[in-house]
């Protein structure tokens, strides 16, 4: 539990278009070898968060506007894309995750991996990891199946030879199984190669198996942060998260009453 | 077999020519309309390194080969690379503008005199036999082999090479190559070298053939046609356009009327519009019906 | 209820909004343009007044291409071209048919509506730069067609046209002419101001700004582009009219690309989206090469490079337009805004919200 910060978000706050603040006072830790989990539901500002890590958010004309992002203690917050990228870390996007007219083997040689790596090991091991894509060598990653695309994303994410891996929904689209082998592989990844992952996920459940240390997020703020042992116990965690309803039907005007207690200290 | 010998000619140029607007669309979805004008330095160069190289004619062609591949990449460095950012609209006024100011100022640079390189190379522009009844100039055969060996290396470059497949994937999915830790900047910077190399080659071998002068940038705009017969994006599709556009255009010209030479390649480029827009090879775009 | 203390700027009927002059000091202004306008040929020299008439032609062509690429976003390729249907549709009517000016600005803009409707249809049924390249077809397609005109009827010099006459007049004088094209001129501006304010203007400017929002709101993105390329073709074959009768004669090679990148040159300078960007832009074309000659007289160039003047304003403009696109890409008008922003605001230097 002693292992070195390597990344560190400080009291972040994103705008976006000058105008429209999507995420406030987020601060979270994320240590080396550790999976860190980031929960929230849809439009809790987990993409724009992940976006704001991996510099790509200059796009979508937001900035940083508030707080510091640092990597291994220096500030990468609003640095230029390259610049981050070339610091090993790595983002799974949520959509258009894999270059569709490119052949799977393609894709993995269109990556350009860090500086100093060993590219022919990595590419060896992602075959490894993923005997399914091996066999798929030749096929268009449009014509892949989305279980298939995803190995396919995380492949080329590896073959980046990463240091911080940004996952932005794994289990997206994908039937249980599927996920279930996807997550048994990040911990393994996380076993052989020491890799770092914050994941985002609304799915709660399968995070929590993975992970080491859990954020939950709401609205652009962090409300509950601790091991998932913890939040398993947090009853609004039960209730919202993990679909432990309780006894009584639940309606939407409880998940209203929810809404409405959050925001007090939300 | 005259007739064939000159379609060959005529769509080597014009698959030279076009081989880059393809490459530049490509990659950066960007339409170079100062194209032709490239070609043009690229011809007015072998004019300057063959009087500079006078005697040493390999030399010179090397080193406005080697010309052709700079100016390419320090017009994407200079200019284009700040126009990244801005609408495709403005990229493509931005090559327009390009190209008025490239024909201006070779005019300035170079006179309107006709050059002949030829003489300061020291070689001479043989009419070659083919079969019993044609002939080609030997500038022709080197355009026939020169397109025959560029689309060769490029396509083994696309397919083969890492740096090819990056530019592929940066031609589909920009954003994802950059997260990949593809340069996007050396990708596109790469693309306008290759581009003006290929145009570059087209108008050396044109400038030994019938020497060099300001007019000859409007080749450029009629290999235009044959980028988008083909289709925008497909390199085998430009080959392919820059055959049919020739051969329409020499059956024409010999069999019709010689002033038509200008105007069949819009013909034959609207005829396609009408029916398959996005051309032969092209990616199916969607149609809008009105 | 004490009365308001404001601007004094209140609109309390439907015709005060509406209306394009709405305040005192606009009306004050516009009547200081108005007199500026109407006195100028009695105070300039023909050269003066040459240059004013060329610059109200163009301006004609600049606000139909600002119309197409300025508000609807859609490039065009094919200006020269349009510019050559109308020449070319008079200078026929004239030798063939002998017919007056009446009939002839008519036939040319149904000709100019007619021409782009063919080239329109296939391209913008695409998303993308098929206009430009459709544009390109017509340009070269429309000049073929005018040569072989010429080459048929043995005219080496083009088509000779008389003078058009109007309610008995002939319209030879510099002076008479002026009060034509500042009618036409004053007519296409008011045209256009009208049309920005409809319901066609509006899915102009939508599908300016995003193709796919605007179909996602209803409007039909073919229809509307369809449309601006159509009025815009018919307002610049209308100028092609005028110019034929104000240079006297039609020739193919008065149209070459040049003339289109020029056109082109004054939406880029003066600014995208904006009619005043069209009369800027216009004014900076026109009057840039003569700056150019004039600068190459005081330099005592002039002698010297004589050939190469047309050369000098290519590379020249080249480079202007270069400029404007990286440095200043809301052009001459921006500036303009620039500067009225800062007296507007001062002492405040606050720039608008939500801008860089």
């Amino acid at each position: 539990m002693n292992e070195a910060v390597l990344l560190r978000l400080d009291n972040v706050e994103v705008t976006y278009h000058r105008v429209a603040t999507a995420v406030q006072g987020v601060s979270l830790e994320v240590r080396e070898g550790t999976i860190v989990a980031l929960l929230g539901t849809n439009g809790a500002g987990k993409t724009t968060t992940l976006r704001a890590i991996s510099g790509f958010i200059g796009l979508d004309d937001a900035r940083v506007t508030d707080g510091s992002i640092a990597h291994q203690g220096e500030r990468i917050d609003n640095r230029p894309p390259h610049e981050i990228t070339a610091r090993g870390i790595t983002l799974v996007p949520e959509r258009s995750k894999v270059f569709e007219n490119l052949t799977v083997a393609e894709n993995l040689e269109a990556v350009v991996p860090r500086r100093g790596a060993d590219a022919r090991r990595l590419a060896d091991a992602v075959w490894q990891y993923f005997p399914a894509l091996a066999k798929l060598r030749s096929r268009d990653a449009g014509l892949l199946s989305g279980g298939e695309r995803q190995m396919l994303a995380i492949g080329a994410a590896l073959a980046c030879a990463p240091r911080l891996l940004l996952v932005d929904e794994l289990s997206q689209g994908l039937a249980p199984l599927i996920v279930q082998e996807l997550i048994g592989l990040l911990q393994v990844i996380r076993r052989d190669l020491g890799m770092t992952v914050l994941l985002v996920e609304q799915n709660a459940a399968v995070a929590l198996d993975i992970a080491d240390h859990a954020y939950v997020l709401e609205n652009g703020r962090i409300v509950l942060a601790g091991t998932p042992d913890e939040l398993r116990k947090h009853p609004d965690i039960r209730e919202f998260y993990l679909g432990f309803g309780g006894e009584r039907q639940r309606s939407y005007r409880d998940v209203k009453q929810y809404r409405r207690r959050r925001r007090w200290y939300g | 077999m005259q007739l064939a010998v000159n379609v060959a000619v005529l769509a080597a140029i014009y698959a030279l020519i076009s081989c880059g607007y393809v490459l530049i669309y490509r990659v950066s979805r960007v339409l170079s309309l100062a194209h032709g004008e490239l070609m043009m330095l690229g011809a007015y160069g072998l004019a300057v390194t063959a009087s500079l190289f006078v005697g040493h004619p390999l030399i010179a062609i090397g080193s406005a080969a080697l010309l052709s591949v700079l100016v390419g990449v320090l017009v994407y460095v200079l200019l284009m690379r700040r126009m990244t950012g801005e609408s495709v609209l403005a990229a493509v006024l931005t090559t327009i503008a390009l190209g008025i100011l490239l024909r201006g100022g070779m005019v300035l640079a170079f006179g309107t005199q006709t050059q002949y390189p030829l003489q300061q190379l020291g070689w001479i522009n043989a009419s070659l036999p083919v079969g019993p009844s044609a002939r080609i100039s030997a500038a022709g055969l080197l355009l026939v082999l020169a397109t025959a060996l560029v689309y060769a290396g490029l396509f083994a470059f696309l397919r083969m090479t890492r740096w090819g497949i990056r530019m592929r994937a940066a031609g589909q999915n920009p954003l994802l190559a950059a997260q990949r830790g593809i340069r996007l900047h050396g990708v596109y910077a790469l693309a306008w070298g290759l581009a003006t190399f290929s145009g570059g080659i087209a108008g050396m071998l044109l400038a030994c053939d019938a020497g060099v002068e300001a007019t000859l940038a409007t080749i450029g705009l009629k290999a235009f046609p044959a980028a988008l017969v083909g289709g925008l994006d497909s390199l085998a599709g430009a080959l392919i356009g820059s055959l049919v556009i020739a051969f329409v255009e020499v059956a024409l010209i010999s069999y019709v009327d010689p002033l038509l030479s200008d105007v069949v390649p819009f013909f034959v480029l609207l005829a396609m519009l009408v029916v398959r827009p996005w051309g032969l090879f092209g990616t199916r775009e969607e149609l809008d019906r009105v | 209820m004490t009365a308001p203390r404001a601007s004094g700027y209140f609109r309390i009927r439907y015709d005060d909004d509406i209306a394009l002059v709405r305040t005192r000091t606009q009306r004050v202004w516009l009547g200081v343009l108005a007199l500026a306008l109407a006195g100028f040929p009695f105070l300039a020299n023909s050269v003066l007044l040459d240059l004013a008439n060329q610059v109200l032609l163009v301006s004609i062509g600049a606000v139909a291409l600002m119309l197409l690429t300025g508000f609807a976003g859609q490039i065009s390729l094919g200006h020269a071209g349009l510019l050559a249907v109308g020449a070319f549709t008079t200078g026929i009517l004239f030798k063939e048919l002998a017919a007056p000016f009446w009939i002839t600005l008519p036939a040319s803009a149904v000709a100019g509506a007619l021409v782009g409707l063919v080239f329109g249809l296939p391209s913008l049924r695409l998303r993308g730069l098929y206009l430009a390249v459709s544009t390109l077809a017509l340009h070269f397609m429309v000049l073929h067609a005018g040569q072989e005109y010429e080459t048929r009827r043995g005219l080496s010099s083009g088509v000779v046209i008389d003078p058009p006459s109007l309610f008995g007049f002939a319209l030879q004088d510099g002076r008479a002419w002026y009060v034509v094209l500042l009618a036409a001129s004053t007519a296409t501006v008011l045209l256009s101001l009208n049309l920005l304010r409809t319901k066609t203007g509006r899915s102009w400017r939508a599908i300016h700004g995003r193709e796919a929002v605007a179909e996602a709101m209803g409007i039909q993105v073919p229809v509307a582009k369809l449309s601006a390329f159509i009025v815009s073709c018919t307002l610049t074959s209308a100028a092609g009219c005028l110019a034929a009768y104000y240079r006297g004669f039609v020739s193919a090679e008065a149209f070459p690309l040049f003339v289109t990148i020029q056109y082109v040159a004054t939406v880029i300078i003066g600014g995208i989206g904006s009619l005043l960007g069209a009369l800027l832009g216009t004014l900076f074309v026109v009057l840039f090469p003569q700056a150019i000659e004039a600068s190459m007289n005081a330099l005592g160039l002039t002698d010297r490079l004589s050939s190469m003047i047309f050369a000098i304003n290519q590379a020249a403009f080249g480079v202007a337009m270069i400029l404007f696109l990286v440095f200043e890409p809301q052009g001459l008008v921006g500036i303009w805004r620039r500067i009225q922003a800062w007296f507007l605001l001062w002492p405040f230097g606050q720039k608008p919200l939500g801008r860089p």
